[in-house]
C-alpha cells in the first residue's frame, strides 16, 4: 500500500528552482531517506511534505488523501527538527503532548500516548523533567516521543542526528533502526550523511540541484549508480574519476584512453559511444589493488600520504600524467583503500591495479555507460 | 574586558580610581540630592535660604504628608496610575500580537507597516497634535482619562511592536514549524508557545512603557485640563507656580513624581536595561 | 463555517491579530500625522471653518523672526546634543570595570535617565536660580555673582540644553555600557597579543565593535535634539521674549495660546519635514538586514 506519493512536485523562491519535477512514491512502513549535498533541495521537499513549505506546482498525496493544501497539522504527519525544537517552558510529558492538547483531546488520552512513548524510548523518569534538564541524546529521544504521541501516518526527520557527538550519533542511529522495526512506521528521513543513508534507509533518494537522481536501495545505489553524481556521492572516501576519450568502438565494447597513455576496453556497455567521445573513468577506492601483479590494468605512482586508521589504510598515490578529478583531497592523485595495516613511505614507488570490471564509465552528460555489476540480495 | 580590568593587587589605583567614580558620581547626582535634601527641610530654614547646607531639621513626614493634603498632588498621583497602568496592558496586550504576527507572517505590506509602526514612534508630538485633540474632543473623550489612555496605548504601540517584533523573531524557528506542525492554531501557538516564552521581555516592555507614559508631559498638558484627571507631570509643574516660595514642598512634590519610575527601575533594572537596548539595537 | 475557518484560519488569525494594534497607530499616529499637514494649507483658528489659504502659512513663516530664532535654537540644540554620545561612552569607558559595587554605582548614573523630563527641568530651574541655586553658590565662593541663565537671552537655551543633555548622555552611557558588554573577547585578546593597547586598542579595536551601538546611541540622540519640547515649555516657556523657543515649542503656542492652528501646523510640518530626513536615515540602517535576509 502506497503511503507517500509525490507527483510532479515543483518549488519557486523567487527566482530560485528549488524542486524540479520531483515525483517520488512511498510505500507503507518504507524507511526512505533522502541525501544531497547542502542547498539540493532535501530539506525544502521535506518541509513540502510537512507542508511547513507551500508548493508551487505538483500534488502530495498521504495515504492516498490529497493533502497539498492542507495544513501540517491536518496531514497526518509527525516531525523530528534538527534542533529538537522543544519548548522549553514545558516538561517533557507536556511536549509530548502537545498536540493531542491542540487537538482537544481527552486528558486520559494524551496521558496514555505519552506513557506509551515514553516507555517505548525509556524516557519515564524524565517525564517531568524541562527539556534544559535533559542531555543531548535525552532531548533527542523526546522530540521523536513527541512524533510517537501523534500516531502520525508519516514520521518526518530532519537532520535529527546532526546535533549529537559520533558516539551518541552511532547509538542512535541504531535506536531508531529498531524504533522502525518495532512500530512498522512510513519515515522519511534527510540527512547529508551517508553513513546514515547507508545503514538506516530501505531505499535512499539521493537528490542534486532540486531534483531527484536516483531511487534505490543502498546496495544497489552503491554498486549501480545511474550517473557520475550518484557514483561520486556515495561512498567515502570518494570513488576515483579520470577523464578519457574514446579511440576505438566496436559493437558494445570500446576501448578508452587516458592521460599517460593508460589504456582500458570496456564491454557490454549499455549506452551508445563513438569514437573520440570525452568519458569519465571511475573506480572506487577499495577496488585499486596495490602492488598486485594479477591486475589486469596496471600503472605506477608515488606515496603521498598515508591514513591508517587501524582496520584499514587509506593511500594518496601520484600517478605523474595520470590525474584524478574531483578528489576528496582536492589534490589530483589517487585514492586507494586497502584492508590491512602496511607501511608506506612517502615518496616510494606504488603500482596501482584494477580489473576493467570493476571500473565503471560514465558518458559526458554523466550518465554510468557501463552494465549493472551484481549486487549481493539482502 | 576594555579598558582592561584594574588589577586585583594594585590596591593604591584601585583606591584612586573608587574615589574618581565616587566623585564623579557625586557630581552627576548633586541637583537630585539637593532637591531630596530640600524636600526634608522645614519651611523656615527655606525662607532663610538654607538650599545647599546640612538641612537642620528633618521634617520628611511633615512634607510629605503636607504635599498630599494641602496639594492636589495625591489626585494627580493617582490619575496618573489610573492612566498609566491600563496603558501599559493595553501596549502589552496589541505589541505582542502585532509583534508576533510582524515576525513571523510574511504578506505584501510587512515591512511598510513596521516601518510605520517605528518610524511613527520618532515622530515630533506636535504633528499629530491638533487632530489628536480634535478627535478627543469630538469623541467627548477631551479631558478624560481615556484621552490619555487611548493616545499613549496607539503611541507606544509603535516602540513596543518594534520590540516585541525582534524579540519573537529570536525565539527559534522550528518551535514554530514544530507547533504547527503539530497542528496548533495561530491563537493555539500565541497562547502556548509564544507567550511563555516571551515572559521577559513583556516585564521589560511593561516597566518600559510605564517610564515613558508616567513621564509624559506634553499629552498631559494637551489632553487634559482639570485637576481630577491631570497626571502628576503637568499636575507639579502646575505646583511650581502655585508654592513658588514653599521650595521644601515643591522638591517633596518633585520626588514623590520620580519615585515610580526609579523604583521600578531598580526593582527590574536588568529588564530596563536589556530593553531599552534590545529595542534600540536588533535582537 | 468551521472547514472555511479550518482553511482559511492561517490568514485570518493574523489579520485579526494585527488589525487592533494597526488600526489604532494608524488613525491616531499616522492619519492625524498626515491631517496635520494637510492642515498647514488652511487658516484656521480650530474652531470655526477651515479657510484654504494654499501656501500663505508657510510665506508667512518666511517672514516670521520668531521662526528663524526657533530655527536657529533647534540647530542650537542639535549641536549641543552632539556631546551626549561622546560623553556616554567616556562615562561608560570610565565604568566599565568589574569592582564590587559597580553595578550599583552604574545604576546611579542612570537615575537621570528615569526621571519625567519635567522633573529634571524643576531641578536644573533651581541648579540655575540666580539666588539661591547651586551655580550662585558656586560663583559667589569665588566671589562672583551668577548670571541670571534662564533670564538671559543669549544664554537660555544653552542652559535648557545642559540640562536635557542630563538625561541624555545616560542614555547614551546605558547604550555604550550594553556595547562595552557584548564586545568579543577573542578580538580583543588578538588586539593584545598584537600589542595594542589604550588609544590605538580603542580605535581599530573596541570602536568598530560599538558601530551599531554609536549609531542607535547618535540617531536617538538626533531626533531627541529635534524633538525637544518639554524642557523649553518647564524651564522658560520659550521665554525671555522668546528667546529660548524651539519649532516643537512655537508650534504649541501658536496653536494652543494663539488659536493659529493653520500656521501651527506649518511650523511642525517643518520640524516633521527636517526630521523625516533623519527618521528615514535611521529606519534604512534599521531594517536594512530585514531585506538581505529574505
Amino acid at each position: 500500500m502506497t503511503s507517500v506519493e509525490l507527483i510532479n512536485i515543483e518549488k519557486h523562491y523567487g527566482g530560485f528552482h528549488a524542486l524540479k519535477d520531483v515525483n517520488l512514491t512511498i510505500a507503507e512502513g518504507e524507511f526512505v531517506v533522502m541525501v544531497g549535498p547542502s542547498g539540493c533541495g532535501k530539506s525544502t521537499l521535506l518541509k513540502t511534505i510537512a507542508g511547513l513549505e507551500t508548493t508551487s506546482a505538483g500534488t502530495l498525496r498521504i495515504k492516498g488523501r490529497d493533502v497539498t493544501r492542507l495544513e501540517p497539522g491536518d496531514r497526518g504527519i509527525a516531525m523530528v527538527f534538527q534542533s529538537y525544537a522543544l519548548y522549553p517552558h514545558m516538561t517533557v510529558a507536556e511536549n509530548m503532548g502537545f498536540g493531542l492538547r491542540m487537538a482537544k483531546r481527552p486528558k486520559a488520552e494524551i496521558e496514555a500516548a505519552v506513557a506509551r512513548a515514553a516507555k517505548i524510548l525509556r524516557l519515564e523518569e524524565q517525564l517531568e523533567k524541562k527539556p534544559k534538564q535533559l542531555s543531548g541524546g535525552q532531548r533527542q529521544r523526546v522530540a521523536i516521543g513527541r512524533a510517537i504521541t501523534r500516531s502520525p501516518d508519516v514520521f518526518l526527520f530532519d537532520e535529527p542526528l546532526s546535533n549529537l557527538d559520533a558516539a551518541l550519533r552511532t547509538q542512535m542511529r541504531v535506536e531508531l533502526s529498531t524504533l522502525h522495526a518495532e512500530l512498522g512506521s512510513t519515515m522519511i528521513y534527510v540527512t547529508h550523511d551517508q553513513v546514515e543513508a547507508m545503514t538506516m534507509a530501505s531505499r535512499i533518494v539521493v537528490l542534486n540541484r532540486g531534483s531527484i537522481e536516483q531511487v534505490g536501495a543502498p546496495l544497489e545505489l552503491y554498486n549501480n549508480p545511474d550517473n557520475v553524481f550518484v557514483a561520486g556521492f556515495l561512498g567515502a572516501p570518494r570513488m576515483n574519476f579520470v577523464a578519457g576519450q574514446v579511440t576505438e568502438v566496436s559493437g558494445s565494447s570500446a576501448r578508452v584512453v587516458c592521460a599517460g597513455g593508460l589504456e582500458v576496453g570496456f564491454e557490454a556497455l549499455v549506452g551508445k559511444v563513438s569514437v573520440g567521445e570525452a568519458v569519465t573513468l571511475g573506480i572506487r577506492p577499495e577496488r585499486l589493488r596495490l602492488d598486485d601483479a594479477a591486475a589486469r590494468i596496471r600503472f605506477t605512482g608515488s606515496v603521498r600520504l598515508t591514513e591508517y586508521l587501524g582496520r584499514e589504510t587509506i593511500v594518496y598515490v601520484d600517478a605523474g600524467p595520470l590525474v584524478t578529478t574531483g578528489s576528496d583531497s582536492g589534490t589530483n592523485v589517487f585514492t586507494v583503500q586497502i584492508a590491512d595495516v602496511r607501511p608506506f613511505h612517502n615518496g616510494s614507488v606504488v603500482s596501482l591495479g584494477f580489473d576493467p570490471a570493476d571500473a565503471y564509465l560514465f558518458a559526458a552528460d554523466g550518465r554510468t555507460l557501463t552494465p549493472p555489476k551484481a549486487v549481493a540480495k539482502i | 574586558m576594555y579598558p582592561r580590568p584594574l588589577a586585583d593587587d594594585a590596591p593604591v589605583r584601585r583606591f584612586a580610581y573608587a574615589s574618581m567614580v565616587v566623585l564623579i558620581l557625586a557630581l552627576w547626582l548633586v541637583p537630585l540630592m539637593a532637591v531630596m535634601t530640600t524636600s526634608l527641610r522645614s519651611f523656615e530654614e527655606v525662607m532663610a535660604g538654607n538650599y545647599w547646607g546640612w538641612p537642620k531639621s528633618f521634617n520628611f513626614i511633615e512634607n510629605y504628608m503636607a504635599v498630599f493634603t494641602q496639594t492636589a498632588m495625591a489626585r494627580y498621583f493617582l490619575n496618573s496610575l489610573i492612566v498609566t497602568l491600563p496603558s501599559v496592558v493595553g501596549v502589552l496586550v496589541l505589541s505582542t500580537l502585532t509583534g508576533y504576527v510582524l515576525s513571523r507572517y510574511r504578506f505584501r505590506g510587512a515591512n511598510l507597516m513596521f516601518a510605520l509602526f517605528v518610524g511613527g514612534n520618532f515622530l515630533p508630538a506636535q504633528i499629530m497634535m491638533i487632530p489628536v485633540r480634535d478627535l478627543m474632543v469630538s469623541i467627548g473623550l477631551y479631558d478624560t482619562y481615556y484621552a490619555l489612555i487611548v493616545f499613549h496605548v496607539a503611541f507606544q504601540t509603535g516602540f513596543a511592536t518594534l520590540f516585541m517584533r525582534n524579540f519573537i523573531a529570536a525565539l527559534p524557528d522550528e518551535l514554530f514549524q514544530a507547533a504547527r506542525a503539530e497542528g496548533a492554531s495561530p491563537w493555539q501557538t500565541l497562547r502556548h508557545v509564544v507567550l511563555p516564552l516571551i515572559r521577559p521581555a513583556l516585564a521589560a516592555l511593561a516597566i518600559l512603557t510605564f517610564t515613558f507614559v508616567w513621564n509624559d508631559y506634553f499629552w498631559a498638558i494637551v489632553l487634559t485640563q482639570s485637576d481630577a484627571v491631570k497626571p502628576v507631570t503637568a499636575g507639579l509643574n502646575n505646583l511650581r507656580g502655585e508654592w513658588v516660595s514653599a521650595w521644601n514642598l515643591v522638591a517633596a512634590a518633585t520626588i514623590l513624581v520620580a519615585i515610580p519610575p526609579v523604583v521600578m527601575f531598580f526593582l527590574m533594572q536588568r529588564h530596563f536595561i536589556a530593553g531599552l537596548t534590545v529595542g534600540a539595537v536588533k535582537g | 463555517m468551521s472547514t472555511f475557518w479550518r482553511s482559511h484560519r492561517y490568514w485570518i488569525a493574523p489579520t485579526l491579530f494585527i488589525m487592533p494594534g494597526a488600526l489604532l497607530f494608524g488613525v491616531v499616529i499616522i492619519l492625524a500625522s498626515v491631517e496635520t499637514i494637510w492642515i498647514s494649507f488652511f487658516d484656521w483658528d480650530g474652531v470655526g471653518a477651515k479657510q484654504w489659504v494654499g501656501l500663505a502659512n508657510y510665506a508667512q513663516l518666511l517672514d516670521d523672526s520668531q521662526f528663524y530664532v526657533s530655527l536657529k535654537n533647534n540647530l542650537i540644540w542639535l549641536a549641543m546634543f552632539m556631546l551626549a554620545p561622546p560623553l556616554g561612552l567616556a562615562l561608560a569607558l570610565l565604568l566599565n570595570q568589574p569592582i564590587r559595587g559597580m553595578r550599583v554605582v552604574k545604576s546611579l548614573f542612570f537615575v537621570p535617565l528615569v526621571l519625567a523630563s519635567v522633573t529634571v527641568g524643576v531641578v536644573f530651574t533651581w541648579v540655575y536660580d540666580p539666588t539661591f541655586g547651586l551655580l550662585s553658590l558656586i560663583f559667589s565662593s569665588f566671589g562672583s555673582t551668577a548670571p541670571a541663565l534662564l533670564s538671559d537671552e543669549h544664554l537660555v537655551t544653552f542652559a535648557v540644553v545642559v540640562a536635557a543633555l542630563w538625561p541624555q548622555v545616560a542614555f547614551c552611557l546605558v547604550l555604550f555600557l550594553a556595547g562595552l558588554n557584548n564586545l568579543s573577547e577573542d578580538l580583543i585578546g588578538a588586539g593584545r597579543v598584537d600589542g595594542a593597547r589604550g588609544w590605538p586598542m580603542l580605535i581599530h579595536v573596541i570602536l568598530p565593535q560599538l558601530r551599531e551601538v554609536s549609531f542607535i546611541a547618535l540617531a536617538v540622540t538626533v531626533i531627541g535634539a529635534l524633538r525637544s519640547f518639554d524642557m523649553v515649555a518647564v524651564m522658560t516657556s520659550g521665554g525671555p521674549f522668546g528667546s529660548s523657543t524651539v519649532l516643537a515649542y512655537q508650534m504649541y503656542e501658536q496653536s494652543i495660546f494663539s488659536y493659529r492652528f493653520g500656521y501651527g501646523a506649518a511650523i511642525t510640518t517643518v520640524l516633521f519635514v527636517i526630521m523625516a530626513v533623519f527618521i528615514a536615515w535611521y529606519l534604512r540602517t534599521l531594517l536594512r538586514p530585514e531585506r538581505e535576509g529574505i
